[in-house]
């Protein structure tokens, strides 16, 4: 690449086929980069920081919140946990009477490097203890509503232009609610691998015509040609993106959650126009009702590995400044554990954003371990002010009110 | 502004013949107009007879139906408008007592009733009374004591969700088969509508029961349906209606109630909710039967939109149905269900109207809808977006099949695209259009063909006979001669310790032993790939060039025609693979079929309805 004056996203774009590009790739590849690249270039109107990118993680199954960010200095906690309380020698502290559970190292450096905000106690009204129910809420950021379309999802339409591509990837298998809106449709993949076409040489190359965007009176039609051209391109480039990227980053030992985020990162550095990532946990992963401490214990290291490595892969990749994440779940635990060594479904749970332009720190109030609504802790944070904080101060997005359906202040968390 | 159509699609006959070029054998009488004029939109009078057409009793039978082949289209094409829709609409009249009832495997003992919320809880309570789920704890003195207790909710749990994989393929069966299409569209309609999902009711037996509910009332009135929802075993368990009693009223019943089923956000106080719910406190389900348990019943005043009493579920059901609003939601949902995405607020207003007047009766509005210019106006005419579900059945219609094939799985297809049945997202139901739609279930929706086209019957793995790699391990390890607890180890060190720490049981096996006692006492599901006969198909319509085979396939499987740049590349791709512009019958000329309609069902176009 010595002497070549191409632009850095047109060396990264080459970058990821490495040398000799033209020659070994087939033409709808090379079209395929070319197509993509340039699309990364075009800003939108509707916001002030058309480079930035949000990666939402969802922790399935519901989080034990009070073993994650542990209120050690309240003997309430100590009393509804006798058997499952973070010992206070072991918990990693970082502020007053709060610290975190001993196996999230990463959350510990990026909490004192400033670049991670605990918002705590966030729920929503008269909660749902349901899986279902809840996760739907937090979804669609309607709680107790039949709301068909998801906050990002919502999101994307408001802001980005309907013919603008692949503006939210949905690393899972398969389309959350969240992410579900009426004129962008997310990119869906679990493994990269399979997202292809089958068939023989022959087939592909006249789906590949056939599938080309068009103009025609039938705006059906000419959504699913632009989606069908979108697929055949966007397949290939992301399966390249991923197998070929290579990351001196240790992003932990989870592999899900790790392995998802390394594919977020391949795709960043890869140049993807993607705006809204949305990364899930498989299945209810976090729903610890009998002998959690193990398994939280590794989930919990999983995922801060996995983030503290992915920020220190994005920040390695030039893009530090223009990625920030948040982490919810659909409810916390009890404050009381059960008999099983286990926790059972709560309600007010912290949430977490991180990135290099977070002012890190503790937000909101931490929820009372003894003025309980039926032994749950009342919430503090209406979650959707952090989706606000998201939408308002990270992405710069004016009409919040709008895509929210209701207006939420911002927690005043982005520098 | 009302968009007009390019002139590929609006086709006057004449130029339909020129720019498809299709021979006049295969074109069969009334092949002519597609949609009809742009100024149909939004006018809810009659289409004339005069406007008849093949491609609109086409467009009749995709939507009110699961699609149907030429030789039942041209029968509905001989008929006038009025007499295709009441062939459809009055279903009633139509013997259709061929279909086999759902033949049950028989997985309920009588100890499983009620079944416990989770483990956790089946383990509390068989603590308390020393068995549980029809189980007895192992003798003292044996490990893991309450093992056949775990054993037996696992097993419930898998054994259900293989009796709903197997109910879902029984109604796929009657979606294919049935003589009264609409019959199951609209079973299909209200249970997008009245949204339950097996994953959390967990019993199929619900399920079953909601399904032939539904289907006895598809078409009749909406209040009879209403109150059969209210009272459904199921969709009591969903909503958690048993948690709805006079002290601790649940809203969730009476919000959905509300917000999804009748009236919509927005025409309701937050006080109506919480007086419906109310109302509706002790409706509960005493396991299969509606129980109305008086003793939970708030029996006193209530104001709910304005009626004060003591009201109960019936009157709140009189109260909500009064409301104009109620008329049109339900309406502009049915409406966007069989004609399109947007309502225009005129046609809102009036089919609103019908519907209410009529004493919501199901029928004047479908054939209203049916009849309708707007039905056939360009906007509504192959505009929609076939759902998952519609996709793979219609496909087998128009194929001509007889049976779902089973290899590969209809209910996985369907799941994989975003659509199982007896599992919908959420209590809001599917929600359709374009969110079916995308990249990555595009490219599927063409893959899933090529597994039909070309199945793959080595490696097929039956999904109600195949355990997650978890459990499989388990047993793989089990028959090596290892104990539970080495058989059951995973992942790291830490990990190893945590599955067998308490004694009582281990339920990691619980899970392999639930898997394996399932697949003893369900049902099989019979294993058979598409029983195609491409040659048979393309002979019969007198194709004797790659040209006139694209241009039956296209006419067959889909309502726009096809770019002619697109159209050429098929023909070609077609003489490619026979090495000729003619048809020799042969192994070769299957195969060369088969990827040919491969590539006719993975377009864009054959997504649209």
């Amino acid at each position: 690449m010595a002497g070549c004056s191409c632009s850095r996203r047109d060396f990264l774009a080459r970058g990821l086929y490495g040398i000799g590009v033209g020659a070994g790739l087939p033409f709808i590849l090379q079209r395929t980069s070319a197509a993509l690249t340039a699309q990364a270039l075009i800003g939108t109107s509707a916001e002030t920081h058309p480079n930035r990118i949000l990666v939402v993680i969802e922790l399935s199954g519901g989080n034990d919140g009070l073993n994650t960010v542990v209120p050690f200095g309240d003997a309430a906690y100590y009393r509804a946990r006798p058997k499952l309380g973070i010992p206070e020698r072991e918990v990693r502290k970082v502020a007053d009477g709060f610290g975190f559970h001993p196996a999230m190292v990463g959350f510990e450096r990026l909490y004192k490097d400033g670049q991670l905000a605990v918002v705590h106690g966030c729920g929503y009204d008269h909660p749902s203890l349901s899986h279902f129910s809840s996760m739907g809420y937090w979804h669609t950021g309607i709680p107790n509503g039949g709301e068909p379309l998801g906050w990002l999802g919502r999101l994307a339409d408001e802001t980005y232009p309907a013919g603008a591509r692949n503006v939210i990837v949905n690393l899972g298998t398969s389309q959350s609610l969240a992410v579900r809106g009426r004129q962008h449709s997310p990119l869906v993949f679990d493994d990269p691998d399979r997202f292809r076409r089958e068939g023989t040489d022959d087939e592909k190359h006249v789906l590949a015509g056939m599938n080309r965007a068009r103009s025609t009176a039938n705006q059906t039609l000419e959504f699913l040609a632009s989606t069908a051209q979108n697929a055949t391109e966007s397949a290939d480039f992301v399966r390249q993106a991923s197998a070929t990227y290579r990351t001196p980053v240790d992003y932990g030992t989870g592999g899900g959650i790790g392995g998802n985020l390394q594919r977020v990162a391949a795709l960043i550095a890869a140049d993807m126009p993607t705006r809204l990532y949305y990364v899930t946990y498989q299945g209810n992963s976090f729903d610890t009702h009998v002998q959690q401490a193990d398994l939280h214990s590794r989930l919990l290291m999983y995922t801060a590995d996995a983030v503290r490595g992915f920020m220190d892969d994005v920040k390695r990749l030039g893009r530090g400044d223009d990625v920030a994440v948040v982490m919810f779940t659909e409810f916390g635990r009890r404050v009381e554990e059960n008999g099983s060594l286990g926790t059972d479904h709560g309600t007010a749970t912290p949430m977490f954003i991180v990135g290099h332009r977070v002012k890190g720190g503790l937000y909101g109030k931490h929820p009372s371990l003894t003025d309980l609504d039926d032994g749950n802790m009342k919430m503090t944070t209406d979650f959707r002010r952090v989706y606000a904080t998201m939408i308002d101060e990270w992405l710069g997005v004016a009409d919040t009110a709008a895509i929210l359906k209701g207006r939420f202040e911002p927690l005043g968390t982005f520098a | 502004m009302v968009k007009t159509w390019g002139p590929r699609v609006i086709v006057a006959g004449a130029l339909a013949c020129h720019v498809l070029t299709v021979p006049s054998a295969i074109l069969s009488a009334g092949q002519t107009s597609g949609a009809g004029p742009g100024a149909w939109a939004g006018d809810l009078s009659p289409i004339p007879p005069s406007e008849w057409s093949y491609d609109r009793a086409a467009h009749l039978l995709e939507r009110a139906g699961f699609g149907a082949t030429p030789e039942e289209i041209a029968r509905f094409a001989a008929m006038t408008p009025a007499g295709a829709a009441d062939a459809l609409v009055d279903y009633d009249a139509i013997d259709d007592r061929g279909h086999p009832p759902f033949e049950e495997s028989g997985i309920w003992d009588a100890g499983m009733d009620p079944f416990p919320p989770s483990r956790a809880e089946a383990v509390r309570i068989a603590r308390e009374h020393g068995e549980g789920l029809g189980e007895k704890f192992l003798p003292e003195g044996t490990p893991r004591r309450l093992q056949p207790i775990v054993d037996k909710f696992f097993y419930s749990l898998i054994a259900n969700n293989i009796e709903t994989q197997r109910l879902g393929l029984w109604w796929a069966n009657r979606m294919l088969t049935s003589k009264r299409p609409l019959e199951e569209k609209l079973t299909l309609f209200w249970h997008g509508h009245f949204a339950t999902g097996e994953n959390k009711v967990r019993d199929y037996r619900m399920m079953l029961r909601q399904n032939q509910m539904f289907r006895r009332n598809a078409s009749g009135s909406f209040r009879d349906l209403l109150i059969g929802i209210l009272k459904d075993p199921a969709m009591l368990v969903y909503l958690d209606n048993g948690e709805n009693v006079k002290q601790h009223p649940n809203e969730n019943f009476g919000r959905e109630l509300l917000e999804l089923f009748t009236m919509g956000v927005g025409n309701y106080s937050e006080h109506d909710v919480r007086e419906a719910a109310r109302a509706f406190t002790g409706w509960t389900n005493d396991v299969l039967a509606f129980k109305f348990d008086a003793d939970q019943h708030d029996f006193t005043q209530k104001t709910f939109l304005a009626r004060t009493g003591p009201l109960d579920g019936e009157d709140i059901i009189d109260t909500i149905l009064a409301q104009p609003v109620t008329g049109e939601f339900v309406a502009a949902k049915v409406y966007r269900y069989f004609v399109r995405e947007e309502v225009a607020a005129t046609v809102r207003a009036d089919l609103g109207r019908t519907f209410r007047t009529s004493g919501y009766r199901m029928k004047p509005l479908l054939k209203r809808i049916f009849l309708s210019k707007d039905f056939y106006s360009p906007q509504s005419y192959a505009t929609q977006i076939k759902s998952p579900v519609h996709l793979v059945v219609s496909t087998y219609r128009k194929l001509g099949l007889h049976e779902m094939p089973t290899i590969p799985d209809f209910g996985r297809m369907t799941a994989g695209l975003g659509q199982a049945l007896f599992d919908p997202p959420n209590v809001a139901g599917w929600a359709g259009g374009r969110t079916w739609i995308t990249p990555s279930t595009f490219l599927q929706r063409g893959n899933l063909f090529r597994d039909v086209l070309f199945p793959d019957v080595k490696s097929f793995r039956a999904p109600d006979r195949s355990m997650s790699p978890t459990d499989e391990r388990v047993g793989q390890r089990l028959a090596k001669g290892m104990n539970i607890t080495e058989a059951t180890r995973e992942g790291d060190a830490e990990s190893n310790m945590m599955i067998d720490r308490d004694e009582d049981y281990n339920t990691r096996y619980g899970g392999y032993a639930g898997n394996v006692l399932a697949f003893k006492r369900t049902k099989l599901i019979p294993r058979n790939t598409a029983a195609l006969d491409l040659t048979t198909m393309v002979i019969s319509a007198r194709a004797g060039t790659a040209d006139q085979v694209v241009d039956h396939f296209v006419h067959r499987f889909l309502r726009v025609p096809l770019a002619e740049t697109d159209r050429a590349a098929l023909v070609s791709f077609l003489r490619a693979k026979l090495g000729s512009s003619t048809i020799q019958p042969g192994a070769k000329l299957e195969d060369a079929l088969r990827e040919l309609l491969y590539l006719v069902l993975s377009t864009p176009e054959y997504q649209l309805g």
